[in-house]
């Protein structure tokens, strides 16, 4: 049964859109059918004006996870005290249902590429992941959520797949997982594995959360650009992930060429109906 | 070193100068060769940092164009890749690096645009803090006034200007045509606030600008008025420094006012 260990995860809080400038004054005025939002938590690591002063604003009518891009878990430079302790003071600021990063690395040597690198998957990786993610959750005080990246390399001294890496870093580290389905499929696509084989070796105990997006296929690799609506294949993905994982809670993000508020809410109903047919149907053997 | 910093560093060196060593550590696929794949990152970092500065920058940018305000940024890139963690902060250097770096130090209306900007930006999200009203300063007996001093609110950023960059800025904010660029002698003082929530502009005479520097200093009133001797007449030096001061107020420039050394006389 999905979600026979809930202990670990919060209730689903339904679905969510990731909250982008141009909707701000929107969300106030219509108060749109989103169950919570998303932030990126970077933008609003600022001393105050208007990206608070909308921020301070919207949680107070929808609940609010904080998503981040720059904790760099996997980075072989020392864990920046700076940014935790900024990371921590907007988590105090806004109370979270939770915070979330990516198993990546962002930059070595006090550079920041401003990307989410991709890590080697080796024991060495996995052992340094663990040990950072434990010193995270201790500073935040709670469990941190980790989302599997698109990526675009494969590096020839990786020791295992990615869903195992991130499957240990999980259980090892006893944290939880933000798994973006976009991700697992562009990855597939990019490395030939099956997006299928992946989402099935990803403890269901530990799937706190879902992320949905588009991407741009350019022939040969396909790049995550979170500019386009979600396609077919990535629809399909999400109600085979939903028929292991039960109800998770569920998120699109769109980064760029972002549309009207109602163009997302449509999909973000679309997403309500792949739920709604895929609890329906019974767990694929 | 460690095998993952090893691996870390010779990527990030792809990214950042296109060494060679990181190709060896990527496997090529039938679909994409490894120098494929790594320049998707390489690439990617280019145009994400860009238009982080296009974002910033959008005045710079319409006064360079497209090709040349792209020149700039990589050449700003390879001298300040970003150690920040928030993408936000990464344009911070623009200014002095076109007021240093030739061929852009030979037209400081650049560096004098990309200063304005960034001011703008700064004040757009700089702390939070109520404005101080004119009931409060009213407040302050008459005794207390020579001794009163004040704190700017947080977000309030001068400029001293030679060129017309903040007319060309509004310029391009209107979608009207840049006027030509100018340089003067002496340079304008200039003056950037929020207020409720808004960003405002605009010049300050040049007893004005001396005195409110001077107030952001902690002169106090009386300081202030001895100062603004050297342009105002003793006789309504007091009266004329008033004015100022209510137009500071006015204007939401102003956070705090102390009535004597150390005393916060505000009511927020």
């Amino acid at each position: 049964m999905p979600h026979s260990e809930q202990s670990l995860l919060q209730a689903p809080l339904g679905f969510g859109l990731g909250l982008r400038i141009p909707h701000y004054e929107t969300i106030l005025q219509t108060r749109p059918a989103v169950d919570w939002f998303e932030v990126l938590s970077e933008n609003y690591m600022v001393p105050g004006g208007k990206p608070l002063y909308y921020l301070d604003r919207i949680r107070a009518l929808y609940p609010i996870v904080m998503h981040g891009v720059s904790l760099s878990i996997g980075s072989s430079d020392p864990l920046n005290r700076d940014y935790l302790k900024q990371l921590k003071a907007l988590a105090q600021r806004i109370e979270p249902r939770w915070i979330s990063d990516h198993l990546c690395w962002t930059g070595v040597e006090n550079v920041n590429l401003h990307d989410l690198m991709p890590l080697p998957y080796t024991e060495e990786a996995l052992r340094h992941v663990v040990a950072r993610v434990g010193e995270v959750q201790d500073i935040l005080g709670r469990r941190l959520l980790l989302e599997n990246v698109s990526s675009y390399i494969g590096y020839t001294q990786s020791e295992m797949s990615e869903w195992v890496f991130l499957r240990e870093v999980a259980q090892q580290a006893d944290c939880l997982i933000l798994l973006d389905i976009n991700n697992i499929y562009v990855s597939g696509f990019n490395h030939g594995f099956d997006p299928a084989e992946y989402i099935d070796a990803i403890p269901v105990n530990r799937v706190q959360q879902f992320h949905l997006a588009g991407h741009r296929n350019q022939g040969d690799y396909i790049i995550d650009t979170h500019d386009e609506p979600i396609i077919d294949p990535v629809w399909a993905l999400y109600a085979h992930a939903l028929r292991r994982f039960g109800p998770v809670s569920t998120m699109i993000e769109r980064d760029d060429n972002i549309p009207a508020l109602d163009e997302l809410l449509a999909e973000l109903d679309q997403a309500r109906h792949v739920a709604r047919q895929a609890h329906a149907q019974p767990a694929v053997a | 070193m460690s095998k993952l910093g090893a691996l870390q560093q010779a990527f990030q060196a792809y990214v950042l100068h296109a060494d060679d060593a990181m190709r060896q550590e990527v496997a090529s696929t039938p679909q994409a060769s490894a120098e494929i794949r790594l320049d998707i990152y390489a690439s990617a970092y280019r145009l994400r940092l860009i238009e982080a500065l296009q974002t910033e920058y959008t005045a710079l940018h319409a006064a360079l164009g497209d090709e040349a305000f792209e020149q700039l940024c990589m050449a700003y890139l390879d001298a300040h890749p970003s150690s920040y963690r928030n993408l936000r902060w990464f344009g911070g250097d623009l200014s002095v690096f076109l007021r240093t770096t030739p061929p852009y130090a030979d037209t400081p209306i650049l560096a004098e645009l990309a200063a304005f900007e960034w001011a703008m930006g700064l004040a757009f999200d700089a702390a939070d803090a109520p404005s101080l009203s004119l009931s409060e300063i009213a407040a302050v007996p008459g005794a207390a006034w020579p001794a009163m001093s004040f704190q700017a609110h947080p977000a309030v950023h001068r400029l001293d200007l030679h060129s017309n960059a903040p007319l060309l800025w509004k310029a391009v904010d209107a979608e009207d045509d840049p006027p030509p660029a100018t340089h003067a002698t002496h340079p304008i003082a200039w003056v950037v606030w929020r207020q409720d929530l808004r960003i405002f502009f605009r010049s300050m005479a040049v007893d004005e600008a001396w005195a409110f520097d001077a107030l952001r200093r902690g002169a106090t009133f009386a300081d202030i008025c001895a100062g603004l001797c050297e342009w105002i007449s003793e006789l309504q030096v007091a009266q004329h420094a008033a004015g100022l001061l209510k137009g500071w107020v006015e204007s939401g420039m102003l956070w705090r006012v102390y009535s004597e050394a150390g005393h916060d006389a505000s009511r927020h």
